[in-house]
């Protein structure tokens, strides 16, 4: 990825050395990447809104608007990944390591896999444990 | 505040439904008598909401709502289902539906699909303002 916004679903307060939350629908912050030419130039976060049952698009139009490329999650369900899909943001698959900065790094230099419709899970619950 | 589709091949079992919505005003009443109708309607025409009953002849109603993620991610869906909590939760999920309502789903149980409808409704506006305000 040499340009854009990165987004990662992430516990506490997030942040390039936080922890992946392995619950998008239930994080506490996205933490935001912005890439140019290839290198990190600038991360901030982003409270997640209170989930809602059945509000699963509330943080896909959140990420939309605030311009998010791309999404890193270690689980999603059908419904927020076609959410992502129609409002262009490509969404990444890390289902083992729980923190934020190897999974960045390896979507940077194109290593990290776009999910896979086999790979939604049940839920919004992630393979990475407990939310 | 639109249009909403109910999904059955049996009016009478949503009717109680049906009736506390036309209570209310904004919404916009059209019907499908099967999954496949209703498939046709959502790839037409923008709804604010879909109310699919349990089984409805050609598909069963949680069938229907994947096919509905196909076409139309951001369209709000609750279903009627006979399961047990668990055993719904389990086959539904990561659809995202907003409510489940029992079989021959009462007037309470429409007053509490509408209240969530609108809380739903209302997040995202409201986070649509506070982005407006940031731009």
């Amino acid at each position: 990825m040499e340009n854009g916004r990165i987004a990662i679903p992430s516990n506490g307060e997030g942040g390039l050395d936080g922890q992946r939350s392995g619950h998008f629908g239930h994080c506490d912050v996205f933490t935001f990447i912005d890439v140019e030419d290839g290198t990190i130039k600038n991360i901030t976060t982003l409270p997640n809104p209170d989930h809602v049952q059945g509000g699963c698009m509330i943080p896909v139009n959140l990420l939309a608007e605030h311009k998010v490329n791309a999404l890193i999650v270690g689980g999603i369900g059908m419904r927020p990944l076609m959410g992502f899909r129609e409002v262009g943001i490509k969404v990444y698959h890390d289902a083992e390591r729980p923190d934020i900065r190897p999974v960045v790094e390896d979507l940077i230099s194109g290593k990290l896999p776009i999910i896979a419709d086999n790979q939604v899970c049940g839920g919004s619950g992630g393979g990475m444990g407990p939310a | 505040m639109g249009n909403l589709l109910l999904v059955s091949p049996d009016r009478t079992s949503l009717a109680s439904l049906e009736k506390v919505i036309r209570q209310k005003k904004g919404f916009k009443i059209h019907w499908a008598k099967s999954g496949s109708s209703a498939l046709a309607a959502v790839q037409k025409n923008a709804y604010v909401l879909a109310v699919v009953d349990e089984d409805l002849g050609d598909m069963t109603g949680l069938e229907l709502v994947r096919r509905f993620i196909a076409v139309n991610p951001m369209l709000n869906c609750a279903i009627v289902s006979g399961l047990e909590h668990k055993a719904f939760h389990e086959a539904s999920e990561g659809l995202g539906i907003l409510i489940q309502l029992p079989v021959q789903p009462g007037e309470q149980d429409a007053v509490a699909l509408l209240q969530h409808l609108n809380r739903i409704l209302n997040l995202t506006n409201s986070l649509a303002n506070k982005t407006g305000d940031q731009d």
